[in-house]
């Protein structure tokens, strides 16, 4: 089949999957980091996680030849360093230098796959030296002196530990040094406990071996942390009765007895290379530093005592997989389902032979085995290719920033239910969609923040993502609390854009003038583009939503918010199908879209404004002849045929579809079309029916829209000739 | 196995001219009408008895429906109809080729398949001026000088291919 399965190629492969997450690691670090600096508070691990981030990008992206992602890379490691050594402080400014770092990167991993050097990032360099040049802090007086921390101590801290004491005493923070005593097999996971045990409470420096070496064993260590909690909540959150917990003081208090830890004053007395007052240290102080971490991220020092140093990466329990693979299996086990039809259909062969009646009951029961296991196999596979919403609704908390950002707005992200699964391939195909939603309420629905108070509404819009589960439905909510959609106005447009005439326009519902908004040609901008320069339209989402098998609806209060709801079904993969025939051609309709399947009484139907209506249970049913519209009906039909209807409904829109025969119900592996069918309407695709036979599976919802939004059928050719 | 396949030995994976510079380059050969065609054999993957298409409503008409080959569904294309040649009733000799079109295998019905020729440079006249909108399908002419793989370099009979371009051919 195509595809090289180059050797190079899955190298590259592994290369993007791994630059990928990086990089939606460092851009949930920095929208964390991004909420933290607005709230004065800002997190240093996590400026050195991102620094870390970028180094390591830095490095493969050099190992596989991206030189260009590696030279950009290297321009924001250099930033981060000053950053994270308080060279240049944390400010929105820079925090936009860095997300547009992180969208470059974004860019260069998508068009480094094709052509390299398209990407022009000279504007962008040019910004990264102006909020890093120029922002020197000067040096005051140096409050370390003030303390009493040994000066060989301090030689050996790197100048990012320096810098973190610094900030700490300069911010007032108490000092306080740990004596513990861990043994030496479970140094990693002691030291991980104690940083969990006192993490957001105190910040360990560093951390030394002690001079007093320790026992077999164990080692003593000398923990130097910062915390704004008295001594005794610090030794109470550490919890370890055997370790020795005192305060650093200043030199004048030197001569003051420093209240101990539990321990003889003995021992204290010869501790310790910290505390300068107890004894003068003859020797230098040996720091040949707990194992650095294999491949670890090197600093400019060359040697990294930091704590962050030795904390091991969370060993995430996953594994990533190419969804080809993933189709793969599906495709064998769509055989397998094939396979036991057959079985299921020989076997009741046999049990037509009296002679064979015992082993057809055995054959029958075994089958039963098989077909369990085959369903619990199904349902694995299936499971394995659902991914959480939240994938995409990461990607777009990052958009949701830079728009507001843009069209000068404040807006409030709110996300929920984004753990909710949906199929792999339609998360895919999801991000557009939603971002061009986005996009469009921040730019048009939200409103500037003057405007807003004066509406007596908050400065900052919120902006909902809400998430949930229907039945085989997923459902995604996009929400505003912006200036919502006058009906009015849209059924103006679509008359001045010769859309419909304007008493067509004056008969629309409430409802279906909303949704006005996503006929071709409405949109009331003239030349709208996304990030990569392409123009898009409300129509193109609705387009790429009815191909997952989805569809959008809106609803909008004036001054109040607009709200779009996007259906979606659950998966693409294995579905449930209803056989029907259209003359001798057999399809498959899946389940999720049928609501019921009548017989067709010739003499209930009726036409109104020239298309045909059922009347079902009180509710006019419009009628859909398929043969008619896929050009089969000049094949023969029998004399007196039967007929039945096929009861669609997608949201809360209805239409029966008039086939010829019902042919039961069956489990069936939707596989996709060539992409030379696209442009084929009314398809979500193909299934093989066992025996060689290919059946084509109807896009329900597509056909609904199709034949609800357009005046008239688009007719097969048959129907001309 | 319900129909038989035939799968050309030594087929890279590169369709089309363009890219290569070899010296001699191996054309598959078939007949349509009474013409002879080729495309390069690099493009071709599969040789197939034609298994019963399946229709696809509302296709463009040069497109015959669609067939499953071992799970995947793949489109297969009239080359009659897509080259606007006469029609004709298929009969124990059609075959269904599985060409790589760049960004998928689909399906060309044919007539009947001939033989693999390998043609020097010289024996390929590449197209200068065909006339119309299908110009782009054409790679050019092939006259191999031998009637056979090799053999029969005395035999003055003149063999003439009409070189068809996949990429272009296949993309819609």
């Amino acid at each position: 089949m195509a595809g090289s399965g180059d050797h190079k190629d899955g190298v590259r492969e592994e290369f993007l999957a791994e630059a990928q997450e990086i990089i939606e690691s460092l851009s949930r670090d920095l929208l964390v980091l991004d909420q933290g600096q607005k709230e004065g508070r800002v997190d240093p691990d996590l400026i050195n996680e991102v620094f870390r981030g970028v180094h390591t990008l830095k490095g493969i992206a050099g190992m596989f030849g991206y030189h260009q992602l590696g030279a950009l890379a290297h321009a924001l490691e250099d930033l981060l360093d000053d950053l994270r050594l308080g060279r240049v402080d944390v400010s929105p400014e820079v925090l936009d230098v860095l997300f547009e770092g992180v969208e470059n990167f974004q860019r260069l991993l998508g068009e480094e796959t094709e052509t390299e050097g398209t990407v022009n990032l000279d504007a962008y360099a040019a910004s990264i030296e102006r909020v890093s040049g120029g922002q020197a802090r000067q040096e005051p007086e140096d409050p370390l002196a003030a303390y009493d921390l040994d000066p060989s101590v301090l030689s050996v801290l790197t100048e990012y530990e320096e810098h973190r004491l610094r900030t700490n005493v300069v911010q007032g923070v108490t000092l306080f040094r740990l004596r513990v005593r861990f043994s030496l097999t479970s140094i990693d996971s002691s030291l991980e406990d104690l940083k969990s045990r006192t993490k957001g409470i105190a910040e360990i420096i560093t951390y030394l071996p002690s001079m007093e070496g320790g026992e077999g064993d164990f080692i003593d260590l000398d923990v130097l942390m910062a915390s704004r909690v008295s001594l005794d909540e610090l030794r109470e959150a550490i919890a370890d009765d055997d370790a020795q917990l005192s305060e650093v003081r200043r030199k004048q208090d030197a001569k003051t007895p420093v209240p101990p830890a539990p321990e003889p004053k003995s021992e204290r007395r010869s501790a310790g290379s910290l505390l300068v007052e107890e004894e003068p240290l003859d020797e230098q102080v040996v720091v040949p530093g707990p194992p650095r971490k294999p491949g670890g991220t090197g600093t400019d020092q060359g040697r990294d005592m930091s704590a962050d140093q030795l904390s091991l990466r969370s060993v995430a329990n996953t594994v990533r997989v190419d969804i080809g693979k993933l189709d793969h299996l599906m495709n064998v086990v769509g055989e397998l389902a094939i396979v036991r039809s057959a079985v299921a259909r020989l076997t009741e062969k046999i049990r037509g032979r009296p002679e064979l009646r015992q082993l057809a009951i055995e054959l029958h029961r075994v089958n039963r085995g098989f077909e369990r296991h085959l369903e619990e196999l199904q349902d694995g596979i299936l499971d394995v290719r659902m991914v959480p919403l939240g994938q995409v609704f990461d990607k777009l908390a990052r958009i949701v920033r830079q728009v507001a950002r843009e069209h000068g707005k404040e807006v409030r992200l709110v996300v929920t239910g984004a753990e909710t699964e949906v199929d792999k391939l339609i998360v895919e195909e999801l991000s557009d969609p939603l971002m061009h939603i986005i996009r469009n309420a921040i730019d048009h629905g939200l409103e500037a923040p003057k405007v807003r108070e004066l509406a007596g509404k908050a400065p900052v819009g919120t902006l909902a993502l809400n998430a949930y589960q229907k039945r085989n439905h997923v459902l995604i909510e996009v929400e505003d609390d912006g200036a919502g959609m006058n009906e009015q106005v849209l059924r103006e447009v679509a008359v001045k854009k010769g859309l419909m005439t304007r008493e067509a326009s004056e008969e629309l519902s409430r409802e279906e003038a909303f949704n006005l908004i996503f006929m071709a040609g409405f949109s009331t901008r003239t030349s709208i583009t996304d990030l990569s320069g392409r123009g898009v339209g409300m129509d193109v989402v609705k387009t790429n939503i009815a191909r997952l098998g989805g569809v959008i609806d809106v609803q909008s209060e004036v001054g109040i918010g607009t709200k779009f709801t996007i259906t979606l079904p659950v998966t693409l993969a294995i579905i449930s199908a209803l056989l029907v025939r259209i003359r001798d051609r057999h399809f498959a309709v899946p389940i999720t879209s049928v609501q019921e399947a009548i017989m067709l009484d010739p003499s209930a139907v009726r036409t109104v404004e020239g298309r045909e209506v059922l009347t079902l249970r009180g509710a006019t049913l419009p009628l859909c002849r398929l043969d008619q519209l896929f050009g089969l009906h000049l094949l023969p039909i029998p004399p007196d045929p039967k007929q039945y209807i096929v009861v669609s409904s997608v949201g809360h829109r209805r239409m029966g579809f008039v086939v010829d025969g019902l042919h039961g119900q069956q489990d069936i592996v939707i596989k996709s079309l060539g992409s030379s069918l696209t442009d084929v309407r009314g398809f979500a695709g193909a299934t093989d029916l066992g025996d060689q036979r290919v059946a084509l599976v109807l896009d329900a919802p597509g056909l609904l829209e199709e034949m609800l939004s357009s005046g008239e059928f688009s007719v097969a050719p048959g129907l001309r000739s | 196995m319900r129909h038989k396949t035939v799968i050309p030995a030594a087929a890279p994976s590169e369709p089309g001219l363009a890219r290569r510079e070899e010296p001699v380059r191996e054309f598959l050969a078939f007949s349509m009408a009474t013409e002879s065609y080729a495309l390069p054999l690099g493009a071709i993957r599969e040789i197939l008895k034609p298994p019963p298409i399946t229709e696809v409503p509302r296709a463009p008409r040069d497109v015959l429906g669609i067939i499953s080959v071992r799970g995947r569904i793949t489109t297969v294309v009239d080359l009659r109809r897509r080259l606007r040649l006469a029609e004709c009733t298929p009969d124990k000799h059609t075959r269904v080729l599985l060409v790589d079109s760049g960004s998928e295998i689909m399906g060309l019905l044919v007539d009947r398949v001939m033989q693999v020729y390998r043609l020097a440079e010289d024996e390929i006249e590449l197209a200068a001026v065909v006339a119309g909108d299908m110009s782009e399908y054409f790679l050019g002419i092939g006259r191999p000088r031998a009637g056979k793989l090799g053999r029969d370099r005395d035999e003055t009979r003149e063999e003439l291919l009409i070189l068809l371009n996949p990429v272009p051919l296949l993309r819609r």
